[in-house]
Parts: structure tokens; sequence; C-alpha cells
């Protein structure tokens, strides 16, 4: 489980986070959407332990977050591969961090690469991938680390719509197999709540949980679960723009 | 189609010798034998000699052993040299480039070294290192190592940010950033560094030669030269030139190999 509390970050004069607390369950699937410049990707980044908290706290299982750890994992924005390493080395690169040997790091790259549809790209390097494709090796090796928490920050945003369509189908069923808890930040209020078990909706900087929705699961009557999804897509949109 | 003057956006191929390349350089080199030649016929002046004379020159020198002794003498000079400037030019060019104080600390003395004629140092080495090889391993060093670690230090100071972040969050530690990210990202202008250090390699060995040598192909230019046979010093250098080619054909094959990733067919740049 997360646990933010009372965090706040400052960047030089600039106030990114202000008291942001919110509280993830262990296997939730949470979507954060705000304004832009509100502070979700500061979000993700303390929870990764790339940088540290001025004031509040984060807790992963009742521990303290000072650093990176093995029980986390993150899909960036951009698909930041190394422009020398091959789709397999690529995959594998955390669990190479971590000192697995060559042949068990390459045995679970490539598990993951036929989970993300690349088989047959294993030796091409990413300048010969397509956006998506980068992208998914991007998730690929994030999920190589087995980690409990997935942070993905604006993953499909630079892949064109058809694309994102088919990697948040693929990552939602990753999710229901792998129950992974996972924190995904986007500015697409459809995707948020399309993938998420809950949206937390930012305020503009410096930013805070402004309202948290619980997005009910599809069941198999579907008529109401519609009506449900367009009633908190417009509260979302509502409080959206009142907040900017 | 492809021309000759169709400008390179992508190397064709992958192979580190290709036929139509050697065709081309050897046209090239032809070309400008010839003209050297033509030149040489009409002008008539006496230190631009024919080229049957240069080769005959260089032939008869390498013949009595004197180019081969001064050869052995410049190659064991220019590959300590070398070998000293490129590991501890890479070496400082990482750090220099890596951490902010280091930088602040060291910069200057690279800025310095690399606006101040080299050979303004001859007379500090004469006096440490007094009159032998060491005094002209370290001016070649110091010819060499300059431009090695400015262009290793742009290269490791320009690491995409994201990239270095990327494998933070994986959990990398300082010295794996370096060996997985900063190094192999750094390696292709390393390599241009390292090519460029070579060439200079070879300038500072034959000034060294000159002024303070008493064995090498520098010293015997000078001997040559001051005998005013024209001949045998371009036959020299033309060893000189001959043994620059090679050594920046070796250099060039080895980047083109380690750094395969990036002439990839079918990319997008």
């Amino acid at each position: 489980m997360i646990a933010l509390d009372g965090v706040t970050k400052t960047f030089g004069l600039t106030p990114a986070l202000q008291n942001f607390s919110a509280s993830i369950a262990r296997g939730e699937f949470v979507s954060i959407v705000g304004p832009s410049g509100c502070g979700k990707t500061t979000v993700l980044r303390l929870i990764a332990g790339l940088m540290a908290v001025d004031a509040g706290r984060i807790l992963i299982n009742g521990r303290p977050v000072n650093g990176p750890g093995h029980d986390r994992a993150m899909v960036f924005q951009q698909p930041t591969l190394l422009p020398w390493a091959d789709v397999l080395s690529s995959v594998a690169f955390g669990l190479e961090i971590r000192g697995v040997p060559r042949a068990e790091r390459e045995a679970v790259a490539r598990d993951l690469i036929q989970t993300v549809g690349l088989e047959g790209f294993e030796r091409h390097y990413p300048r010969q991938l397509s956006g998506g494709m980068q992208q998914r090796v991007g998730l690929a090796r994030a999920l190589a680390v087995n980690p409990d928490i997935l942070l993905m920050d604006e993953p499909f945003a630079s892949v064109d719509a058809q694309t994102r369509r088919g990697l948040q189908d693929e990552l939602a069923r990753i999710q229901s197999t792998t129950h992974k808890t996972i924190v995904f930040v986007t500015h697409d209020i459809d995707e948020a709540v399309r993938l998420g078990d809950r949206v937390l909706l930012m305020s503009p900087r410096p930013g805070r949980v402004r309202d948290a929705i619980t997005v009910p699961k599809s069941r198999p009557s579907g008529e109401e679960v519609e009506a449900d999804l367009f009633a908190i897509k417009s509260r979302l949109w509502t409080e959206l723009r009142e907040g900017a | 189609m492809r021309t000759a003057l169709t400008p390179i956006e992508r190397a064709p191929t992958l192979t580190v010798l290709n036929l139509s390349r050697v065709r081309a350089a050897t046209m090239s080199l032809s070309l400008g034998l010839a003209i050297w030649e033509a030149l040489s016929r009409l002008l008539h002046v006496a230190f631009m000699p024919t080229v049957p004379s240069i080769v005959k020159s260089a032939w008869r020198l390498t013949l009595s052993g004197q180019v081969p002794e001064a050869l052995g003498a410049s190659l064991m000079v220019l590959v300590i040299a070398y070998a000293l400037a490129a590991s501890i030019g890479v070496l400082a060019g990482v750090l220099i480039g890596r951490y902010r104080y280091v930088a602040i600390a060291c910069d200057p003395y690279l800025d310095a070294l690399l606006g101040v004629p080299n050979l303004l140092l001859v007379p500090l080495f004469f006096a440490l290192f007094g009159l032998g090889r060491a005094t002209e391993i370290a001016v070649v060093f110091v010819y060499a190592f300059v431009v090695i670690a400015v262009m290793t230090r742009s290269a490791a100071a320009t690491i995409d940010p994201l990239l270095i972040e990327m494998a933070r969050a994986f959990g990398a530690s300082d010295r794996q950033v370096l060996r997985h990210v900063v190094l192999p990202g750094a390696l292709p202008t390393v390599m241009a560094g390292l090519r460029l250090g070579m060439g200079r390699a070879v300038r500072g060995l034959i000034n060294a030669e000159m002024l303070i040598g008493s064995i090498g192909l520098g010293t015997l230019l000078r001997a040559y030269g001051n005998q005013f046979d024209a001949a045998s010093v371009f036959g020299i250098l033309s060893v000189l030139v001959a043994l620059a080619l090679i050594v920046n054909g070796l250099l060039r094959a080895l980047d083109r190999r380690l750094n395969a990733w990036i002439e990839l067919p079918g990319s997008s740049r």
C-alpha cells in the first residue's frame, strides 16, 4: 500500500505540490488527472524515489521511501530507451542492473516481449521501431523487474489514437492477470476513467488532491455503468474547468 | 540513383571495408598525385620534387635502414604516448564532464592547453625529463591528451538526462549509470576525439623530434631538410602520411564496429 501524507515539494520558488495526501491500496489501479503543470509527474517521481519530499511523507507498506527500490518500476512519458541497446537487452535492462545473470534475464525478457506483442523484434534497435513499439518496450522493461508497483507517467501520450487504444487494452489485460498496483498519470480523462479503479483529480499548481472518484467496474448489465461513467467524466471535466 | 556526389545520409552497409570506398579513395589519391606530378614538372621549383624521385628516395632510405630505424623509434614514442593520452584523456574527460566541481577545477587548465601552442611546454618537459625519449613522449601526450579530454568531456556532459533518470529509477548506482548509460552514449564522440587525438599525436611527434629528437622520423626530416634534399624530405613525409592513413583507418574501423547502431539500416534518421 502507498500512503502519501501531506506531501509538499517546491522547485526553487515554485511550489509544485502542497499538502498532497492520498492512499492507494495494493492491487489498485489509480489514475491521476489534473491541469498541466499541476505536479502529476512530481507525484510519480517522488513515489519512485527519484527525489525527496520537502515536507510530509510517503510510505510504501509502512516504510518511508528513500530512493528507488526493487518494489517499484517506472514507465516514462518518452520511451527513454538506450539507443545502442536492442529490444532484448532493453527489456532486460532493469534485471541487468540488479545483477541477474544473462541467460536468466533474457528468458524473462523474451517472455515479456511476447506479452507486449513484440516477438520477432528482439534484435531491433529503438530507432528501427515505431513510437508505439518503443513504448511497449518501455512497458515490458518495467514489467521485467516484476515490481509490486508500476508507476506510469502519461505513457501513451505520444502515440497515435489507435495505438493508444491497443496499448490501453493490453495494460488492462496485464493488470487483470498480474494484479499489480498501478499509479497512472494522464491528462486524458477518458483514459483515466477507462483504466482506473479510482481517479484522483488534482488542483492546479501547487497540486493537491481535489477529488477522488471510484469508477464502477463493468457489469454484465452494462447500461447503468455507461451512464455512471458518463456522469463521472462530466464531473471531472467540470471540476477541471473550474480549477483552471 | 546513387551517384558519386550523392550526399552521405547513411552508410549503405555495415561492412568495415567496402570496395566502393576503397575504389573512391584510390581514385582521389591518384588524382592528388597526378596534380602534384604535373605541377612539379611545370613549375620546376627546387622544393617540389617529382613523384618518381620521391618514391626513389623513400625506397633508398628504406633499404639503407634509416627509415625503418627512425620509424621504429617514432612508433615507440607514438604508441606509449598515445596509449597514455587515450586512457588518461578519456578518464579525465568523463570525470570533468560528469562532476561539476571537477569541471570548475579543471576547465581552466584544459582551455589553456587547448589555446596555448603545446610546443611552448617543451622547455618545461626538457627541464623535467631531460633530453630524450621521455620528453618526446610528454610532448606527444599533451598534443593528443587535450583534444581527447575535451571531446570526451563534452560527450559525457551532454548525455540525455532522461536516460540517466531512467537508469536511476531502475536502481542503478553511480558506477552502473556510468557503465550502462554514460560510457556507451559518449562512445561515438569519444571515438571522434581519439581519431583527432591520433592526428595531433603524429603532428606532436614530428614537432618534438624535429626540435629535440636524436632519432626518429622528425629528426630524419630535420637532417635532410638542412641538406636541402627535398626528395628525401618528401620521401620521409610520404612514409608519415602512409602511417597516418593506416592508423586512422584502423581507428575508423574500430569506431564503425563499436558504434554500429548509429548506422543501422532502416533507421528513421
